[in-house]
């Protein structure tokens, strides 16, 4: 049963390694300024935080690759070994930092998922590496990783593993911040909408079919945006006037409501103009107001 | 301000009857209430007036503008600023001036008298790409790519160095001073610099729910470049990408703005001047968008820009240039 815990602990690091890994590659190609480091580089001069951070990186990456690739056969003899004590000095390193880290930075945080870890430093976090640290220590000591030899092993290495992971879950404000990322919808002020979407939306919403007779061309005159709506403009006429008729799109949904107003710009449809008279009241109905 | 007679003129994009139309078809569109509200015009420059000196007399300047040839009177009280505060005496005939000015008599209204005078001021916001010692090459996003040349002044290389450590390349710069030619000669450090380089500004909070329809944080002016010298309007940060605008630098900005497009008009208000003034949208604001700076001039603003405006309507709301800045709340059309 031991040997099966600490057999558990192999795949679990590596697991860790890697996607913490990744996660600040991820974080990395996307912001890339050692302004704004995370994590214990933030206690590195700006100079050297991009280094550091690369270096960091690097290194868990090699350790998880390193534990997978000698979980297996190789798992009793020397690289496995020096695998898996790197591993746990990389823990108790991290842990000694995120102490570190808390006490001169209390305002950053540990950087361990990249743009997931910005929570302040606190004992969750340190409780997590430090137990990770134990991990690793007990998997120094792990025979070679095998697949279970039975159905009742397995049942056992999966409820292990999982005990492990929600234990880890629970100290990670990670999970939180995930929890938080996935639920979350952005203000339609804030959402890029192409304009296309726009247009076809407008073009299947009911105040298109009925005002669309009065347009002179289905090319829009005038396109703005101005936050969840986009405004869509054409000429037209009506009652022998010249008007521009404007389409108000809420930009929310694909089938948000479309509002419709009509601006007489004063000009008969002879030509002659009689000056800017603005907004005049349009004599047909209005479309369904928000 | 009134609407153009001309239809032809209403259409042409950037006009100020351009930015009427669209204000009037929004207004066709939405609730009288919105229509009552936005019913007050963009603003006019009423109290600002911009131009190149013709003469300096003794208690007086003759100042050819885009309103023809203007005079404005001294008093003890003018303040006149050309990289520091000195007298009226120091300008001098082809100095490009901007003026804070006041009708000296009601009953005469062309009688105005200058409150606040600057002379060539400059500013230059954008990324460092070359140094040497005080002399910068800096892109401030000109729409042909050339770069403006800033000398610091040596003595103010201190009190830049001081707010601007890291003076190297891909860094960000922003300074205010005197124009001579196509150089500026800096004098004073508008902002602290950004620890991240340009480009890479912190991500800005999530945001959930509707957006506050009144947004608080800084307001900056930007040279004129290719704009008329008088224009009142400001450069917005959150540019409608679907615009067609090229991607700017930046990211998101650390201040969350609803999209709006060149055309749409906002409220600005000064808190420090309490004055405020329905603006048009004139042109990006893309370099605002890098730097998640406050204002300091009446309290601190919280962080962000959120109006590159030009000078004119800096002045016209009552912000000093020399400052750099006024702590601004922003309100949208509903």
């Amino acid at each position: 049963m031991l040997n099966l815990v600490d057999e558990v602990q192999v795949g679990l690091l590596a697991l860790l390694l890697i996607s913490g890994s990744a996660a600040k590659l991820w974080r990395a190609s996307g912001a890339g300024s050692p302004g704004h480091a995370t994590g214990p580089t933030a206690m590195f001069p700006v100079r050297l935080r991009r280094s550091a951070a690369t270096a960091l990186c690097a290194t868990e990456f090699a350790l998880g690759a390193g534990l997978l690739l000698t979980a297996g056969s190789a798992g009793a003899r020397g690289p496995a070994v020096v695998v898996r004590a790197a591993t746990f000095v990389l823990f108790c390193t991290a842990v000694g930092a995120l102490h570190e880290l808390r006490g001169h930075r209390p305002d950053a945080g540990c950087g361990c998922f990249g743009e997931l870890s910005r929570t302040p430093v606190s004992w969750r976090a340190i409780t997590r590496a430090a137990l990770l640290c134990v991990a690793a220590l007990a998997a120094i000591g792990a025979p070679p990783v095998r697949m279970p030899r039975s159905a009742g092993q397995a049942w056992v290495t999966l409820a292990v593993a999982a005990a492990e992971l929600a234990l880890l879950a629970v100290l990670s404000p990670e999970v939180g911040q995930l929890m938080i990322r996935l639920g979350h919808a952005e203000p339609c002020e804030l959402r890029e909408v192409p304009v296309d979407r726009t247009l076809s939306a407008l073009r299947s919403s009911a105040p298109w079919r009925r005002y669309r007779q009065f347009l002179v061309t289905t090319v829009p005159a005038d396109i703005w945006r101005e936050g969840c709506w986009r405004f869509v403009v054409f000429p037209g006429v009506l009652a022998s006037r010249q008007v521009e008729v404007v389409f108000a799109v809420y930009l929310a949904s694909r089938h948000g409501p479309v509002r419709v107003g009509v601006l007489d710009t004063g000009a008969d449809l002879d030509g002659s103009w009689s000056g800017w008279s603005g907004s005049s009241p349009d004599p047909l109905e209005l479309s369904t107001h928000v | 301000m009134d609407i153009s007679t001309s239809y032809h003129h209403a259409t042409q994009t950037g006009s100020s009857a351009w930015h009427a139309r669209r204000a009037l078809l929004r207004a066709a569109v939405f609730e009288t209430r919105d229509r009552e509200f936005w019913s007050h015009r963009p603003a006019v420059a009423r109290s600002v007036a911009t131009g190149i000196i013709t003469e300096v007399r003794e208690d007086a300047i003759v100042l050819d503008g885009p309103g023809g040839i203007e005079l404005f009177s001294f008093s003890p009280a003018t303040v006149t600023w050309m990289g520091a505060v000195t007298a009226p005496s120091a300008l001098r005939v082809g100095d490009q001036v901007i003026i804070r000015h006041r009708s000296l008599d009601t009953a005469a209204p062309a009688r105005r008298l200058a409150e606040r005078i600057w002379a060539r001021i400059g500013r230059v916001t954008g990324t460092i790409i070359a140094v040497q010692g005080r002399e910068f090459l800096v892109d401030a996003g000109r729409a042909d790519g050339s770069p403006r040349h800033v000398v610091v002044a040596a003595a103010s290389a201190r009190q830049v160095q001081v707010r601007f450590p890291r003076l190297a390349p891909g860094y960000l710069l922003d300074v205010i001073g005197t124009r001579r030619g196509r150089q500026l000669l800096a004098v004073i450090p508008a902002t602290a610099q950004p620890p991240y380089r340009a480009g890479h500004a912190p991500p800005p909070p999530m945001v959930n729910g509707p957006l506050p329809a009144s947004i608080s944080g800084t307001a900056v002016w930007h040279e004129p470049e290719d704009e008329p010298p008088g224009l009142l309007g400001l450069g917005y940060p959150a540019l409608d990408p679907a615009d067609g605008k090229p991607p700017a630098d930046g990211g998101m900005g650390c201040v969350r703005l609803p999209y709006l497009s060149l055309g749409s008009t906002v409220r600005l208000r000064n808190e420090c001047a309490d004055r405020s003034a329905v603006l048009p949208v004139t042109s990006n604001g893309a370099l605002a968008r890098q730097f998640c700076d406050r204002c300091v001039e009446c309290g601190t603003s919280p962080k962000g820009r959120l109006a590159d405006l030009t000078m004119a309507a800096f002045v016209e709301l009552g912000g000093n240039l020399e400052d750099g800045c006024f702590n601004a709340t922003m309100t949208l059309a509903g």
